[in-house]
């Protein structure tokens, strides 16, 4: 039966335990017929990426795991379908006797997760341990699984989740990953202080609308005078704020940042 | 294709403190396989598990003990530490000094450096024997330095370091002792201590009631259920939380489910800030967090915001803090409007969070860190205890919760919130001697050989009054007072974690120290120092009885088996003063004639722990989980019964009550301009005027270095611990990869200062004071207010010059002085400094002028390592 990784990112709190623990488990350790040893540096076969977003006091960090996605359609299975295969439970594995001097495997990867080791002249990447799946190891999860202390990555039978609100990383790729992550991948905010400048009061339950041809967004600001509007698509917009009588209109974007608008006077 | 050779240990590994969140290690063949998370159900079955594991339900929600363990993360990559290129393998002599106290063999000069040559156990223990005979018989037992007491080391129990040299030297004469000074409270100790009496563990100066031996239990449960508002302020627990576990992410993940608020007020956003989108960042110039606070008070005594009974019933002192704060004493009101432009928060959010402190049931909450550690850190100290005095101090959801009382439930079999389950340790850190002198100031006395002082100042046991009492450094010589001569680290970071780093390198190459020998695992910081390194075996190495009991989820026994060979030579802190004592002929005295085995259970029986298992069964199981007090959910929170009857709780102050003003500061110190009996805002000034410290954006020393360098724990270390681990060196917030291929410490600008001197991401950067120049790399960052930058403390030293240092080590230019002048403690962040991008000229220069620190060795992986300080293998 088909596995998925389904990755809750939104809850992560950054520690790393998941690409700690697969450095843990593959460097130094060999698990034929799985994977040779990753160097002890420089691959990362789960990589936690982070993008700071924002702008001053409207700052977050959004956390988001990285590893194979273990494609349906896989590309590196077209570029050496002698020394890449697929397994029963979904699984993308590379032969690491098979796959020996072909750099094209590292090549064929459009999400750049596969890494090329210089000295074993091999492509590696993560397996979903699958050593520990299949063995009699003390324990039969994939180690990004075990590590991770907030519990936000998932790996098991694909009927088991709902992957309704899920996303995928690149779809338009078209080679059918099996990572899914859940409440969909990041999307951009608008955030703000609304301020009285005469009372030199913060305005609390003033609206914020952001309108343009990708939709109307709207929040009230809360007893910090912030407003956040959050889960939207690249786009143009305007944005006006209200209160007591009040209004104000200003330009943003959300086509290449987050806009952080800091303190607004109305 | 399992493997039957696999065997599996289980213990609590932590970087510090009593343990930490289990950890089962896979070894093969007497090497590590992998190191993860215990899932409790591995040797008990859930069932036996039940009434040892908690479970908080509130609104419908549940948060239950998870099975599976939640170390931190450095337990989890401790690979990085027991396997480094840095290991300290065998005993190191450096290469041009000589035992004997000759200056012209010993040659201090080059303490950092000359480097080091391998010697042979026996040649070592010769050494050591000849030196401590010698020193002693010159100048008296006391000549002799103890350097080490800390929890700033690995978690161990029998075998732990940090006093067994002081055990040792007990047998032979004595010793002085280096006191440890409140690192990670020292605005509570030297400040709220004033106020609301000793605290926890007697002395911390974190709220906690007399009543109950000054343990403060079931915050978090009062929390939960009470409390509408978070106040994390520069409490980052997140990050902080790592020294021993990372439980408290899924309990701030359950307050967000409860629906609490949060606020954090830091200068930078800081990693608990980040993840949580809940939370609202109110960011802060260093250094001003007393004037936010002042106006904080204003708004709540002008709009009647505060708990005006509880003000009458439980304080001392209100009408001076409200003349204070009104403007009736100065002439000042201590408005918002007043308070905005000094700390760099808009007045209409000091405002908001004055209105939603007031009305909101506020916990505050922080994990050390921050304005605490800083200049005058007395001041925030006391005005933080006098927020939650206004607000009530003990009412439903209004504690203080911190790291000594963030337990989740009390065992049956816990003696005190802090305590190990069972404990054998033979190192003497915490036993006073007569001659003392703060870890502060090893520098003065090496440098000017007398110190005066005030408060013992040990951060346990330690009594508000003790801080009236006068210490003198050395002692009469009729008593033994002698001049210190030998220096004996059995924790090498005192230039990393103390006052004033590159003061202590100066002091630690005088002639008159002609001995310094230090204990590690890893050649680092003061090691880079000394004359002699002998090699320490890490957690892995040991059989010990290390659980859990601080910053855990729950608190247990551990009895564990060797995780992998020993490295090297190595032998724990406790085999090396047995091989000393050896020497001397008491070795006996100190190992008692017991075994490991016979310390581990003559321990466990001592404790009530015994009471609820047998010694073998926790051998058979090598963990046990005790069981919780039945009634745990009925034992008053933090300080609730203060609050409920302040006559039969009285506080240990001498009013037995909060005091907004201290007569007893007033009778004791009745000239002192910095902590006066009641906090005030100031900003300091010059030395010739009386001032410790001019650490603000307003003062004369910041014309020349303008901006406040905030330096806190780093995300992936602890302390000075980690830096050589190569997992998270190369994770891209870490480290910054300079145009030379160095690893530079990353020094965090926001866009604004950057712009303003003409630095770019990624350059190599001067950051520099009167203390020196050390080198990182630009970070630039939304995530620093202008005006301040941050340095995470504990980056390596990797000396280029006296004075100019390539590693990064914030603490290098940190003031070598105290926080005041009656407060011996330290001041170790929010200091100015100026930054410059380090021009190729200036680098070429250097290159030119000093080879040999561009010549040593270095690995783009770890960095500085053995090979870069060892001469042949």
């Amino acid at each position: 039966m088909a596995k998925v990784f389904v990755i809750d990112y939104k809850g992560c709190v950054g520690c790393h335990d998941c690409q700690v623990g697969c450095k843990d488990e593959h460097c130094g350790n060999e698990w034929l017929p799985y994977a040779a040893e990753q160097p002890v540096s420089g691959q990362f076969w789960c990589k936690l990426n982070q993008y700071e977003r924002g702008a001053r006091p409207h700052v977050i960090v959004t956390y988001l795991p990285v590893l194979c996605n273990h494609c349906d359609d896989a590309p590196c299975i077209k570029a050496a379908p002698d020394a890449v295969y697929k397994r029963e439970d979904g699984l993308v594995v590379i032969d690491p006797v098979k796959a020996k001097g072909n750099k094209k495997i590292v090549e064929s990867c459009p999400y750049h997760v596969i890494y090329w080791n210089e000295e074993l002249q091999l492509a590696q990447k993560c397996t979903g341990c699958a050593h520990l799946l299949d063995g009699d190891h003390p324990i039969s999860t994939p180690r990004c699984v075990d590590n991770c202390h907030v519990d936000l990555i998932k790996f098991g039978e694909e009927a088991d989740f709902d992957l309704s609100d899920c996303e995928v990383l690149h779809p338009e790729y078209g080679t059918k990953p099996r990572v899914y992550y859940k409440g969909g991948l990041p999307k951009k905010f608008v955030a703000g202080t609304i301020y009285d400048p005469e009372a030199k009061e913060v305005r609390i339950g003033a609206k914020a609308t952001l309108s343009g041809e990708a939709g109307t967004y709207t929040a009230t600001t809360d007893g910090w005078g912030d407003f956040w509007l959050r889960d939207l698509p690249d786009a143009d917009f305007t944005l006006t704020i209200e209160a007591d009588g009040k209004s104000k209109q200003l330009a943003v974007s959300t086509k290449s940042a987050d806009v952080g608008l800091g303190d607004i006077a109305l | 294709m399992g493997d039957k050779d696999v065997r599996t240990v289980v213990r609590g590994v932590a970087m510090g403190g009593t343990g930490g969140d289990p950890v089962a290690i896979d070894s093969k063949d007497g090497k590590i396989v992998r190191i993860r998370p215990l899932h409790w159900d591995m040797n008990y079955t859930p069932e036996e598990l039940e009434d040892s594991f908690w479970e908080y339900d509130f609104q419908g929600k549940k948060l239950k003990t998870s099975m599976k363990a939640t170390p931190t993360y450095f337990a989890l990559a401790y690979k990085n530490r027991v396997y480094s290129k840095n290991r300290v393998k065998y005993p190191l002599q450096r290469v041009d000094w000589e035992p004997g106290g000759d200056p012209a063999k010993t040659n201090p000069q080059n303490r950092g450096i000359s480097k080091f040559k391998r010697i042979s156990w026996d040649e070592a223990l010769d050494i050591i024997e000849s030196e401590l005979k010698r020193v002693t018989e010159t100048y008296g037992p006391y000549a002799i330095l103890c350097i080490g007491e800390d929890g700033h080391r690995e978690s161990k129990d029998l075998h732990s370091g940090g006093g067994m040299h002081m055990t040792l030297l007990k047998e032979l004469g004595g010793y002085t002792r280096e006191v440890r000074t409140p690192d990670s409270v020292e605005g509570w100790y030297w400040g709220a201590k004033h106020v609301w009496g000793a605290g926890s563990n007697f002395g911390l100066g974190l709220a906690a009631p007399p009543e109950t031996g000054y343990c403060s239990w079931n915050v978090p449960l009062d929390i939960c259920e009470n409390t509408e508002l978070i106040a994390f302020h520069a409490g980052d627990i997140e990050l902080t939380q790592n020294y021993a576990g990372q439980g408290l992410s899924r309990l701030i993940k359950y307050w967000e489910e409860l629906g609490k608020e949060f606020v954090i007020v830091d200068p930078f956003c800081n990693y608990t800030a980040v993840c949580h989108p809940t939370m609202k960042w109110v960011p802060i110039l260093p250094n001003t967090d007393v004037a936010l606070d002042f106006a904080l008070m204003y708004v709540w005594i002008t709009e009647g915001l505060y708990d005006k009974d509880y003000v009458q019933t439980h304080t001392v002192g209100f009408d001076k803090l409200t003349a204070y704060v009104l403007g009736e004493e100065d002439g000042q009101p201590k408005t918002p409007e007043w308070a905005a432009p000094i700390c760099g928060v808009p007045e209409w959010t000091i405002k908001a969070l004055a209105r939603k402190w007031g009305t909101m049931r506020t916990a505050l909450v922080h994990f050390s860190s921050g304005h605490v550690k800083g200049p005058y850190s007395h001041e925030p100290g006391r005005t933080a205890a006098y927020k939650m005095a206004m607000q009530g101090l003990g009412k439903p959801g209004v504690n203080q919760m911190y790291i000594t009382n963030s337990e989740m439930a009390k065992p049956t079999a816990a003696k005190t919130t802090t305590f190990p389950i069972t404990m054998c340790n033979r190192s003497s850190m915490f036993v006073t001697v007569p001659q003392q002198v703060p870890r502060t100031m090893v520098a003065k006395v090496i440098n000017e050989g007398t110190a005066k002082w005030w408060g013992s100042p040990s951060i346990i046991k330690a009594s508000r009054e003790d801080q009236f009492t006068e210490y003198n450094y050395p002692l009469p010589a009729d008593q033994g007072g002698t001049e210190v001569h030998l220096l004996w680290s059995e924790k090498p970071c005192n230039m990393g974690c103390w006052n004033g780093g590159f003061n202590y390198q100066d002091a630690i190459r005088s002639p008159k120290v002609e001995f310094f020998l230090t204990n590690h695992q890893w050649l680092e910081n003061d090691s880079l120092f000394c004359d002699m390194i002998l090699p320490v075996t890490t957690v892995m190495e040991e059989r010990d009885d290390v659980g859990g009991s601080q910053v855990t989820q729950v608190k247990y026994a551990c009895l564990n088996e060797r995780a992998c060979d020993p490295v090297g030579e190595s032998k724990s802190d406790y085999e090396i003063a047995l091989e000393i004592g050896k020497r001397f002929g008491v070795d006996q005295n100190i190992s008692k004639g017991m075994t490991e085995d016979q310390w581990f259970e003559a321990a466990f029986n001592m404790f009530p722990i015994s009471q609820e298992v047998s010694f073998d069964k926790l051998k058979e199981r090598t963990y046990y989980v005790p069981k919780l007090d039945p009634d745990w959910r009925d034992i008053p929170r933090g300080m609730q019964n203060f609050y409920e009857d302040p006559e039969s709780f009285p506080l240990d102050t001498p009013s037995g009550k909060i005091e907004f003003w201290s007569q007893a500061l007033a009778d004791n110190f009745p000239d002192d301009q910095e902590r006066q009996p009641m906090a005030r805002w100031f900003i300091g000034g010059s030395s010739e005027d009386g001032w410790m410290h001019d650490e603000t954006p307003y003062g004369e020393k910041a014309k020349e270095y303008p901006l406040l360098l905030c330096s806190t724990a780093g995300r992936f270390r602890t302390h000075v611990q980690g830096d050589d681990m190569i997992w998270f060196r190369e994770i891209e917030t870490v480290k910054v990869k300079g145009w030379d291929g160095y690893d530079y410490e990353p020094v965090w600008l926001a866009p604004e200062d950057a712009e303003a001197r003409g630095i770019q991401n990624g350059d190599i950067v001067k950051v520099f004071n009167d203390q020196g120049i050390i080198l990182c790399g630009a970070r630039i960052s939304v995530r620093t207010i202008p005006g301040s930058v941050n340095i995470a403390k504990g980056s390596r030293v990797d000396p280029i010059a006296p004075h100019i240092d390539r590693g990064g080590s914030s603490n290098l230019i940190s003031p070598p002085r105290y926080i005041s002048k009656h407060c011996a403690g330290f001041a170790v962040t929010n200091y100015l400094v100026e930054c410059a991008k380090l021009e190729k000229a200036e680098y070429d220069q250097w290159k030119q002028q000093y080879p040999d620190a561009w010549a040593r060795d270095y690995d783009p992986a770890i960095g500085s390592n053995y090979a870069s300080w060892v001469e042949g293998e």
